[in-house]
């Protein structure tokens, strides 16, 4: 929410959105610290601290399209950074 | 990127004929052959130090090895990586393997022992929810449970205790030491860590081999460019669009899931995501059970099945899979969107563990909150959980906030 805030504060030139550095400051200070102290979103990072014998990655890639004009940078709903978010499950 | 075609399709072999099908079913046993882990060397109720004979054995923590309070010697069991032969032929696993200790509990195992005690013929009760030695009031002889019962509180393997009850504090308190400013006035006030409990918490150790599938788009740019729009300027892309497929095989060694379900349940309301992170241990150096190493330290019994935790292994594959297949993404420089996934487990063998935890915990009353914080005993990793001042927390976020907006304002004044 935060990042969406501070990504609209700097695609619009108004210098009055300045005024919410505030606001976002104040609420990043506090979630900082209250990650440091309760640590909610730690877990154990069993992809990496496993030992894993993985065999070469198949695969393929097929262009099914395009377009022509977006203003977003990138893909909407990118999860391939999200191991752990579930999507559909085949069979 | 790699792109590895699967083998041609082997010729259709003539179906068998039904004498050869019954000759087959014949040899072939009846169900994978689980591994035997019982320690045959100990029978209930006596672990005898192999010198001198005496039954006052218990875990030297600076050792790792058990020691006889009698006469000092020390020794330990063998490991079971090697005498089960567990770090090998994961690839060649077929089904699902299940060592003794690991074995479904039974609805109706009685969580009591009753031995016959062999110094003085007494009957010792033992209550294995609790502990799994006792001492007989008679005679004073140690009294141990060996034999797997069906009730989950015997596993296959035990992993030693390795850091002394001190430096389990020590850790203890400068993870809290270093969390003073803002933890709540009475956490901190009733904060002894001395009062750290050493149990040992029962987990399943998962080998596997599986194939992780799948499916998504993925966006290349093809361009970039910014166009004028009064005073701003705006920039647009043009990408193609692109539908992904992956897939990987692969294999886990020594992958560890909760094997009490208390502990497995993660979530607000608790705060059992702090032991889960001070996974992994060195279970390659887990050794065969004997319940001497338990003597003086407290343990929670197992009360899942490798059935029940099915689920739970496949879900962490398939995230081992994707985190295994996202080198292979880089071109998709726009990113990728998986949108389905599959994961066939060709195998697993499956292993009940105690792996020992240092375990400071503090009741939190105003939220009924219970905080952790958990040392690995093998490896010291720490992580805790350390309830908050809200007021105190709110106060620095307020003065925060307050000083960027003083530099804001400023900012503004002088623009304007
Ligand atoms: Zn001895
Ligand atoms: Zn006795």
């Amino acid at each position: 929410m935060m990042l969406e805030l501070m990504v609209a504060a700097s695609e619009d030139d108004s210098p009055w959105v300045l005024l919410l550095g505030g606001p976002i400051g104040g609420a990043a200070t506090y979630w900082l610290i209250h990650r440091y102290y309760r640590n909610t979103d730690k877990s154990h990072a069993y992809e990496r601290d496993t030992i894993i014998e993985a065999d070469p990655v198949r695969g393929s890639e097929e262009r099914t399209g395009h377009i022509a004009k977006t203003r977003k940078s990138g893909i909407s709903g990118d999860n391939s950074g999200h191991h752990r978010r579930r999507v559909q499950r085949l069979r | 990127m790699t792109q590895e075609l699967p083998p041609p399709p082997s010729p259709e072999e003539p179906a068998p004929s039904l004498a050869e099908e019954l000759e087959a079913a014949r040899a072939e046993p009846e169900s994978p052959p689980s591994i035997e882990t019982v320690n045959e060397s100990l029978r209930d109720g006596i672990n005898r130090c192999p010198k001198c004979g005496s039954t006052d054995v218990r875990l030297r923590g600076s050792s790792g090895m058990l020691m006889c309070l009698f006469c000092r010697n020390e020794w330990q069991e063998t490991r079971v990586e090697e005498r089960f032969g567990l770090g090998e032929g994961i690839r060649d696993l077929d089904g699902t393997v299940i060592a003794s200790g690991a074995e479904d509990i039974a609805a109706d195992a009685q969580d009591t022992v009753t031995f016959k005690c062999e110094g003085c013929g007494a009957e010792v009760v033992v209550d294995t929810a609790e502990s799994l030695n006792a001492r007989c009031h008679w005679c004073r002889h140690t009294l141990n449970v060996n034999s797997q019962i069906p009730n989950g509180a015997v596993p296959d393997a035990v992993l030693p205790f390795k850091l002394t009850k001190d430096e389990g504090v020590a850790r203890i308190r400068e993870f809290a030491g270093r969390r003073r400013l803002f933890a709540h006035p009475r956490f901190k006030e009733e904060f002894v860590p001395e009062n750290v409990m050493g149990v040992y918490l029962p987990y399943l150790v998962v080998d596997a081999h599986a194939d992780a599938t799948y499916r998504g788009e993925g966006e290349v740019q093809t361009r970039r460019w910014t166009e004028k729009r009064g005073d701003d300027s705006v920039t647009y892309y043009a990408a193609d669009v692109y539908r992904v497929d992956r897939e990987v095989s692969f294999v886990v060694d020594d992958l560890t899931l909760e094997g009490s379900s208390e502990r497995a349940t993660m979530g607000p309301g608790n705060t059992n995501n702090i032991v889960n992170t001070i996974l992994p241990f060195d279970t390659k150096n887990a050794v065969q059970w004997n319940a001497s190493y338990l003597t003086g330290f407290s343990s929670e019994k197992r009360d899942l099945n490798v059935a029940d935790l099915h689920p739970v292994l496949e879900d962490q594959l398939l995230s081992i899979g994707r985190s295994e297949v996202q080198a292979s993404l880089r071109q998709f420089d726009r990113g990728v969107r998986w949108e389905a996934e599959g994961v066939d487990v060709g195998g697993s063998r499956w292993v009940a563990m105690y792996l020992p935890v240092w375990l400071y915990s503090y009741f939190q009353e105003d939220k009924q909150l219970l905080h952790y914080i958990a040392v690995n005993a093998r490896t010291g990793e720490t992580m805790g959980s350390v309830p908050v001042s809200h007021p105190r927390l709110f106060l620095a976020a307020l003065t925060v906030g307050t000083f960027l907006e003083g530099i804001a304002g400023a900012i503004l004044v002088a623009s304007a």
